[in-house]
Order: C-alpha cells, then structure tokens, then sequence
C-alpha cells in the first residue's frame, strides 16, 4: 500500500492565544505550533497499516513553525519520507490546503492504484472536517471521514472503514482504492517515541522541502474579525445555605414574573 | 595419628586425597572460568578506580559486615560464620597441603596448640550460631526469606565441618590431655576413657569426613546461592558510592543508554551482582510496592536475571533467540514499573547489590520499544514539550511568584548568590504553591540574595532518569545547563529533593571531578534554613507548641543523606519530635518516585505506601502534625491522611510552613 498522512500544524492552545493587533489573526509573539491531534491519530494509523500490510507511508505538510519537530517525529515513527511545502499558509483555510496537497499530489505523480490518503478528520482550525472532501472531490476520489478503523483487503484493493455517527451509532462503508480518509483516532494510541531516537533520525534522515505554485488556489473563508467572547454581566452566583439560596431563587422568579 | 599414612581399601590415602582435590577443584574451576567468560561478554564497566575508597569498602562491608547488623537476630552470627569461615578457610589449605605433600612433616593445624585452641573456641560459636540460624529459618522466620534447599545443605555442610573438628579434638584429648584443647578435654570426658587404636582410628575418620566435606562445599559453592561466600567480597570492593545517586555508568559505551532486555546488554557488573545474592530477603522485607502488594520484588528481579543467565549464558543458549524472554518470562513489566527507586533495597542489601540500576536498564529497554503505559507517555510529552509535567506554559512556571509583597530576581538578569530551583511540583501544583512562597518569604526574611530563572527552568529530569527515558533526561539536563549558564550564581538551592539529587550528582555543574573549575554548590532549601538559623540570620520569634514526627523523603535521606538539618530546624522552633520507628535511612517511601507519581495502580493495591506510612504516624502518642520536605510528600500525604480518614487526628506540614510561623 501507498500511503501518503497529510498533516497540518495548528496553534498549541496550552499557551495563552492573544488576538493580534489586525482584530483578524492569533499574535504570533505568544504562540506556539503543534501537530495537530487527529493528524497525530492519522500517522498513527497510516504506520499500523503499512505495519499490517507493507508499502510506504509518506507524510506531508505545509510549513509552519516548529514542523521540522513534527515531521522528525513521523520518521522515528516509522514514516519513510517526510515533505515539507514551502511556503507561507496561514491565510489559508481548509479548502485552499486541500488545493495545495492536491496540487502536491499531482506535481509528485503519487497516484497509484493502491494509494491511501490519510488525514485527521478535524483540527481546532477546521471543526467541520473540509479538508478531506475538498481534497477528495480536487481528486475525484472517494471520500469518508471521523473514521476509527480501516481494514484493507488486498484482493479486491478495497478498504473497510467504521465511521462513527452522533449517538453513538456506526456505519461500516467499503471503498475502493485510491481514496482519502479522515481519521478521527487511529486504533491504538499515538506510540511514544524516545528523545534519542528522534535525535538520531535528526541526523540520519533528511525532510524534503518542496515548492508548489500558488497561483490559483483560494484561500477559502476570509476571516472578517477575531475576538474572545463578550463578558455579559447576566450571571449572578446565589450563596448561603440551601435554604437561604432557594429562598432568594424564589424572590427572583417572581421579580421577573416567571412565577 | 597421622591420618594419611594409612591405605584405605588398599590403596593409600595420600593418593585418595590428591584424586579427590583434584575432583574437587576440577569443579571448583571449570564453574569460575565460565563465569568469568560469561562476564567478559557483557557490556563494559569502570569499577576499579580509587582503590584505597574499595579497600575501605571492603574494610567497612567485609571485613567489618556492617550491614550484616541492620538485622539483629542474624548479625552476630553471621559475624561468627565470616570469621569462623575465614579461619577455618586457612587452616584447611594449610591441613590440605600437609595431607598432600606429608613428607613435609609440619604439623597439622590443630596440632598447633594456640590453632586448635582458636579453632575448638570458634566451632562452638559457630555451632551456636548454626542453632540460632536455623531456629530463625524455622520458628522465627523473617517475611520473605524463602525456603532453600541450598540454605539446607549448607547449615548442614556448616554443622558436619564443625561437629568432625570438636570430634576429632575430643577423640584426640582422650588419650592427651592439653590445657589448649579445652572444648576436647569436655568432648572427651563424654566418651571416658578409650583404647589408643580406637581413638585413634575414630579421629582419623572425623579428619576425613572434615576435609571430603569442605572439598564437596568447595566443588559446591559455585553452583548454589553460597557463590555469594566468594562473589559478596569481590562486590563490596565493586561498590560504587554514588550509584544510585547518578546512574551514570563510568566507561559504558552509548549503546547501554538503550537498555537492556538480554544478559549480555547488562554490564559485567550487574551481572555479577546476580551471582552474589545470597536470598536472605532483607530487600523484599523493605519494598514498598511488594508490601503494598504490588508484584515487585526486587530480591527476584535479581534472581530472575540469574536464571535467565543460567539457562542462556551458562548453557551456550542465544538468550536473543531462546524462547523465554528475560522480559515478559523472567520479570514481567508490570514489575519493572512498580519499583519507585526509593532505594530502600540497596540500602538493605547485605551484599551491596545495586537492584536499581538493573531495574532502570530494562526500563530503558522497555521505552526504546515505546512500551509504556499511556500516562506515562502524556506525561513524557509534556515533559519534552513543555518542559513540565503539568503540560503548562512555560510561561506559568513563577506563576506562584503571585501575591508576594517583595520582587523575585531574576537570576538570568541580575547577578545572585543563591539561584533557586524550585522544580514542577514547587511551581505549578496547587497544594504546593503556597508553601513555595513561605520559602520565599523566609528566604527573603533572612536576606539571603536568591532568585529564580522563571520560564527558563525546566524539569530537572531525576525522575525521567529513572523511567528510563535518558534521552529526554539529557535533553532537559542540557536545557537547564543552558539555562545556568546564562545566569550568575554561586549556589543551587532546591526545593524538591528529587531535583537536588540530580543536580547535585548527575549535572557535574563543577564538570566530572570539578575539571572544569566551577565551584557550584547545590542544597535543598532545608539545609539553607538550618544553617540560616544556626547564623541567626533568621530569628524564631514564637516557639511552635506542636509535637510532630518528620518523613525524611527518599532522595534527601537514603540518596544524600540530609537526616540532622530537617531535624535541628524542626528542633529549634520548640516542636516536640518523636521518630517513627522507620526514620532516617530506614524511612519508608510515599510510593510517588521513580516516576510511580504518574502511573496508573493496574493491580489491585493492598495498601498505599503513604497509608501505611500515616498509620505508623498516627500510632506515635501525642504526635498530630506529620512536618516534610519535599513537594511530593504533601501531594501524596494529604491523600493518604484522607483515605485513612485521619483528618482529625494528623496534619501534613512542610518545614517550611512551620518556620515562617515562628519567624513572622
């Protein structure tokens, strides 16, 4: 199987997000970039299965700070080469990533028949999970995503994927290869790698970095202005003991005549 | 009486003694070249630097049998067994060599009046000791010592060797009363009075029994458990003083930063060590996870290694490929991950075993393969991330600075005497903030030029060390060394006694050997404020009417052996101390170490470290305040005092809590 992880950094919301000065992007002064975490589950499940079923795993991403860190970690995982696409992306919503991977996709000649395209189902960024359909219809492959496992027959070069549906309920869907999938969590939790493995593949193994054009690709949605939540002065916190608290609950509903 | 100028069923006895020590030794060799070809194929070690310290060692350990006496029942006699075997040791070779070579006409041993005096004296203490001994293995039995065959045969082999030799004098003193042979002269009044042929012929058959005995126990010994009479010594010289305080390995070469998961990845010296344990069970007897009953043992981790050598090395067995894998068949994993390194074991072992460092190799192992359970794992990308367990900011780190009333230098601006390292536990947990800022209080009360390295200080690593996770041990020891470096400061002072161990023994700040001319002192802040109170830089303004009990924490005490400076500041602000029975180096650890803070219990626990451990608080009378000196102590004690429900009756304090009582 060839099977390519499409991964995206995004903001590391450990750290404190302050809006910056043009009300319409994150300060960048206080941020700091992870990989992010259905990306993780998607490595991880594209190593399973070339683990499982041979082949390659290739992983992609456009540049971002602090990358170089993620794309080491999915060689020492067990990823055979790792590309990162120059460039400046933050301006770019899900639709116009999914242009730039398929554009990566198409520069790279890495169709195949057997090729799988894996990537997380959603990031903090894309709740909706875009990118997946976007790249899938770029592609004119099929497309299925917040799946949680994928079982691959190799006669019939077929994949088997459970996807989870709201309350609780799951659908099990059958496609054919090539296609692109969106993983919601691989089958085993993202492994761990020691420092020192990392480190060494730090000097055995190179990342590739690739340019691709830009003209041509939408950025998506234009974000108009980014703010925190307005405070309203609406909360009122009740003390005292039970009594005293329903005592003034009751006053309260009838000044507003609910009761 | 010459015993081996007779023919013993026609032919010569001089000739039967030569066949049998040759028999004998044949064994005796043929074992000890294999072992000594076994331990040339494992991984290399230093271990014979600063030989007047090993001289000492063994002086101290051997010689003297110091730890023999930290349990007293056994310490004595086995003092007696030592020297009795010693000396009887010696007047065997001599005995062998008069047998082998008679026409040399030196007398024997025992006919050497002030020898045999020696000799009868020591064999009844030795027989005395032998009673005691196996009246402990059969009445009395301490927990843990297991039932050996070995143990058997060798109380056995002690008693024949001991029983032919007051024989044979007493047989001898029938004939020939001497004022030297006084055990003799009673044996001897036993049997009254006896035909010369007879007696005679009775003490040549007890010299043969004795010498066909001790060359049997010779040929015997590097087969059994009593391999430690030979491979104990040689480890007292092996010992190295500051393992496990740095688990660095003098002259290993990289690849045992991987672990170790078969005996030849191991170093000669832990293998060695296997083959020095004598099963006397004084490390399990002190374990808190097996007496939490958790699966460790750290007396089988050893013995477990041993085997697997045994049926690999010993039988020219590819352990790569064998079948029963040391990992996973021997020792299973669940075990290497109880071990919370509080080192109670070593500090235990009667031989000087270092059951940690082997305990950490196959961690190592274990996470080169990212075996590890998943909180372990979040916590140690946390660790790499953040540089914190509590996967906070970096930016959070002197958020506890908050509501100080004085400004906190910062060390990497401004020059400082004492650079402060306050660790996670200090900086971010919320039980423990509070107390960080009594010490910068009382630091700040006494004058004492301190200040912090805010976002630049990192997890020191002790405990990520001590997962088996070196590389992100060196990659945050290399962050904080960085970090140091840009600062100006004289002195480390910590707070977390996990942190000072590292710093203090694993950084080399002062370079190895202070080679690269640093004079950088690393404390805990409990040594501060003793010698801050002892200069009168800070003055007890209220006598605390407390009476308390003080938990030396596992690596202030056992590692660094901090136990007066905690107990004289406790002292000097007119709290009543009373000691728990287990104090000092024989504390009882809180179950949180060697990363044990941030696994998950998968077996069912018996009984907490820490509960057990307030229970024994709980049971000094008139004691109510539980004083500690380490950030995990309050995590880990607030808990157990609520799950034993002792709310009412006992509180955890940190030292530094109560003097800033007395000082304010």
């Amino acid at each position: 199987m060839n099977i390519l992880v499409l991964l995206k950094m995004v903001p590391d919301v450990v750290e404190e997000l302050k809006i910056g000065d043009d009300f319409k992007s994150l300060d960048r002064d206080w941020l700091r970039f992870i990989l992010s975490e259905s990306d993780e589950h998607a490595l991880e499940q594209a190593i399973i299965l070339k683990e499982k079923y041979g082949g390659t795993v290739t992983a992609v991403a456009p540049d971002a700070p602090e990358l170089d860190d993620a794309l080491y970690s999915a060689l020492a995982k067990g990823a055979d080469r790792a590309f990162k696409i120059i460039g400046e992306w933050d301006i770019y919503r899900s639709p116009g990533l999914a242009k730039v991977f398929s554009r990566f996709i198409e520069i790279n000649n890495i169709m195949g028949e057997q090729t799988l395209i894996l990537s997380g189902s959603q990031a903090i960024d894309d709740l909706e999970g875009e990118i997946v359909y976007y790249l899938a219809e770029f592609l004119g492959l099929p497309g299925c995503c917040v799946v949680t496992s994928v079982q691959y027959n190799p006669d019939s070069n077929c994949i088997t994927l459970l996807k989870e549906f709201s309350g609780g309920l799951r659908g099990e869907f059958e496609l054919s290869l090539p296609a692109v999938i969106g993983i919601q969590a691989a089958e085993n939790p993202p492994r761990y790698i020691p420092i020192a493995k990392i480190r060494n593949i730090m000097k055995t193994q190179k990342i590739e970095e690739i340019e691709i054009p830009v003209e041509g690709i939408p950025n998506g949605l234009t974000i108009e202005k980014l703010f925190e939540p307005e405070v309203t002065d609406r909360a009122e916190i009740l003390e005292g003991t039970p009594e005293e608290v329903a005592r003034k609950l009751v006053e309260i509903f009838s000044d507003k005549g609910i009761i | 009486m010459d015993p081996v100028y007779i023919d013993i069923i026609g032919i010569p006895a001089n000739a039967i003694l030569w066949g049998i020590t040759i028999i004998s030794l044949i064994f005796f060799f043929r074992r000890s070249f294999k072992i000594v070809g076994i331990l040339q194929k494992a991984r290399q070690e230093s271990r014979f630097d600063n030989i007047p310290h090993r001289i000492k060692n063994f002086v101290k350990y051997v010689l003297l049998q110091q730890k023999l006496f930290n349990e007293k029942s056994i310490g004595l006699p086995h003092f007696l067994f030592f020297w009795g075997f010693v000396f009887y040791a010696i007047t065997f070779w001599w005995n062998l060599f008069r047998g082998l070579y008679p026409f040399t006409k030196i007398p024997f041993a025992d006919e050497v009046p002030i020898v045999g005096f020696v000799l009868e004296v020591s064999g009844v203490l030795v027989l005395v000791s032998i009673i005691i001994a196996v009246a402990r293995r059969l009445f009395f039995r301490p927990e843990h010592l297991q039932k050996s065959r070995d143990a058997g045969i060798i109380l056995s082999l002690i008693t024949i060797l001991m029983l032919t030799l007051i024989l044979g004098q007493g047989f001898k003193s029938t004939q020939e009363v001497s004022a030297w042979s006084p055990v003799g002269a009673q044996v001897a009044m036993i049997f009254g009075s006896m035909e010369f042929s007879q007696a005679s012929s009775l003490y040549i058959l007890m010299w043969w029994i004795h010498i066909v005995a001790v060359l049997f126990f010779l040929a015997y010994i590097p087969y059994s458990k009593h391999l430690h009479l030979l491979t104990s010594p040689v480890n007292a010289f092996l010992l190295n003083d500051e393992v496990p305080q740095s688990l660095d390995i003098k002259n290993a070469t990289e690849e045992i930063k991987q672990g170790s998961s078969n005996w030849n990845e191991f170093t000669w010296k832990q293998i060695f060590q296997t083959l020095t344990c004598a099963e006397c069970g004084r490390c399990d007897r002190v374990c808190p996870s097996l007496n939490s009953g958790l699966k460790l043992s750290p007396r089988s981790i050893l013995h477990e290694m041993k085997f697997n050598l045994y049926d690999t090395a010993f039988k020219k067995v590819d352990a790569a490929t064998y079948e029963k894998k040391l990992i996973g068949d021997y020792i299973s994993e669940e075990e290497l991950w109880q071990c919370t390194t509080c080192m109670a074991c070593m500090e235990r072992c009667a031989v000087l075993n270092e059951h940690l460092t082997s305990i950490v190799q196959m961690r190592r192992y274990l996470v080169g393969q990212g075996n590890i359970e998943s909180s372990l794992q979040d916590m140690l990308q946390k660790l790499t991330r953040y540089g914190n367990s509590f996967g906070q900011s970096d930016r959070n780190r002197a958020k506890w600075i908050t509501g100080l009333d004085f400004k906190l230098k910062d060390a990497r601006k401004e020059d400082v005497e004492y650079l402060w390292v306050t660790g996670d536990y200090a900086a971010f947990d919320v039980r423990v903030t509070g107390l960080t800022r009594a010490t910068a209080q009382i630091f700040n009360k006494a004058g004492l030029d301190f200040g912090i390295l805010y976002e630049a200080e990192k997890n020191s690593g002790n405990d990520v060390r001590r997962i088996g996770e070196e590389g992100l041990f060196e990659f945050l020891k290399d962050k904080n060394k960085q970090a140091f470096d840009k600062a100006k400061f004289r002195s480390i002072v910590t707070t977390d006694p996990h942190t000072y161990n590292t710093i203090k023994n694993e950084y080399h700040l002062n370079g190895v050997n202070g080679s690269n001319c640093n004079s950088i002192k690393v404390f805990h802040y409990t040594e501060v404020i003793d010698e801050l109170i002892k200069t009168k830089k800070l003055n007890i303004k209220k006598k605390l009417n407390l009476t308390a009990t003080y938990h030396d924490p596992c690596y202030l005490g056992r590692y660094n052996g901090i136990y007066e400076q905690p107990r004289s500041i406790i002292k000097a602000l007119g709290v009543k101390l009373i000691e728990m029975p287990r104090n000092r180096n024989t504390s009882y650890c809180c179950g949180a170490g060697g990363g044990r803070i941030w696994m998950e219990d998968k077996t069912q626990i018996k009984e907490r470290p820490s509960e057990n451990r307030i229970k024994e608080a709980v049971a000094l009378k008139g004691v109510n305040t539980f004083v500690v000196a380490c950030p995990k102590d309050i995590a880990m004690f607030s808990d157990a005092i609520k799950t034993t429900g002792q709310e009412e009756r006992l509180i955890t304090k940190d030292i530094a809590e109560l003097v800033l009582e007395a000082v304010s």
